[in-house]
């Protein structure tokens, strides 16, 4: 290798001289790529699916819970534990499910999907030091509608998750990228 | 090493692939200023230069899913444009590639003649710039773009020892040129 091909190897940053016009290219590029808007329906429908499902479940399995309990007065029978443990092992899948499903979404901003697992993770510690409790004392109501409202602020979130979901879906056309 | 440089900007190109807009938008915008440039050091004319990298991205974005890590992303969409580029000009039928006939006049490269160049950045760049085409290419691809003489034979069309013999007569074309400014 010669000095001059060496000097022009060394040195060839300083061929980078050209700067593109960012944004006009972009909006050619985006107006021929395929619109995501398929993508974002098809998740909000999965999502409004998995949130009713999840919806009507947790309702009947806690009335269901509620009349065990109410039927069982202050006996600790153990095929009545072993059913709440049933019940609680399918609503821990059945959220860690849409947890996972949340962490996986690609078409989530990070910032919105950090909060909500922040959330429920918050909610997760107070659903096991209620479940402590409950093994405790079976039949305190208090406790009982601790671990109901645990469950519907899980939904909560979930719906919330869904509206932002809606909301982004809506503006996506009158927002411009900000360079 | 080499591994954790291939998966650059793996996430984002994982979320590309599944269509994910604000992804592209941040990996078009990690790569599109040196994108821009390989392609304007090539063409020389803006409007021609935005038509290739849009067209790049473009089919970078839709073939995605065949990029597989073989090499850095960036990587593969240079060679896209690159060949974007080449194309660009035979579309406009400008030679891009030596004539065969040309292949005998290969010579043995003598450093003297190299010795008393101002190595002057601005002297070279206006230098390139007055080569013919398919010289100008030739030093691009080599000295700059960084590709071996296979890999430009390959971009080319043209035999790898075509694509030597090309490069030193487009030096020694440059190198008159840059001691005549």
């Amino acid at each position: 290798m010669d000095d001059l091909e060496k000097y022009i190897i060394d040195n060839k940053n300083k061929f980078e001289e050209h700067n593109p016009d960012v944004s006009k290219i972009w909006s050619a590029i985006e107006s021929q790529l395929p619109d995501q808007k398929k993508y974002k329906i098809y998740n909000l429908a999965w999502f409004k699916v998995a949130a009713s499902i999840l919806i009507i479940i947790g309702t009947f399995s806690i009335m269901s819970r509620i009349n065990t309990i109410k039927t069982t007065q202050n006996q600790t029978n153990p095929i009545v534990q072993q059913e709440l443990r049933d019940i609680d092992t399918y609503y821990k899948d059945l959220v860690a499910f849409q947890v996972k499903l949340v962490e996986n979404n690609p078409k989530l901003q990070p910032e919105e999907k950090e909060k909500f697992l922040s959330f429920m993770k918050e909610l997760d510690i107070e659903h096991e030091i209620l479940k402590q409790e409950m093994n405790k004392n079976l039949n305190n109501e208090y406790i009982l509608e601790a671990i109901v409202n645990n469950y519907k602020k899980r939904i909560e979130l979930i719906e919330n998750l869904l509206e932002q979901i809606n909301n982004s879906k809506k503006s996506y056309h009158n927002e411009g990228y900000v360079l | 090493m080499r591994t954790n440089i291939l998966y650059t900007h793996k996430e984002l190109v994982e979320k590309s692939k599944s269509g994910d807009r604000n992804s592209q938008y941040q990996l078009y915008k990690l790569y599109v200023d040196a994108m821009y440039n390989i392609s304007m050091r090539m063409l020389g004319i803006k409007e021609d230069a935005e038509d290739v990298v849009q067209d790049s991205f473009i089919e970078a974005f839709k073939n995605l899913n065949s990029f597989r890590y073989e090499s850095t992303f960036g990587s593969w969409l240079k060679r896209i444009v690159i060949n974007k580029s080449i194309n660009h000009l035979k579309l406009k039928k400008i030679p891009v590639a030596p004539l065969e006939y040309h292949e005998y006049t290969i010579s043995e490269e003598t450093n003297e003649q190299n010795k008393d160049i101002p190595l002057d950045i601005n002297k070279i760049k206006k230098g390139i710039n007055m080569l013919p085409e398919g010289y100008k290419q030739a030093i691009n691809l080599y000295l700059i773009e960084g590709y071996d003489h296979n890999e430009i034979a390959e971009i080319l069309g043209i035999t790898t020892s075509t694509s030597k013999s090309q490069y030193h007569r487009a030096k020694k074309k440059l190198v008159e040129i840059i001691k005549a400014l």
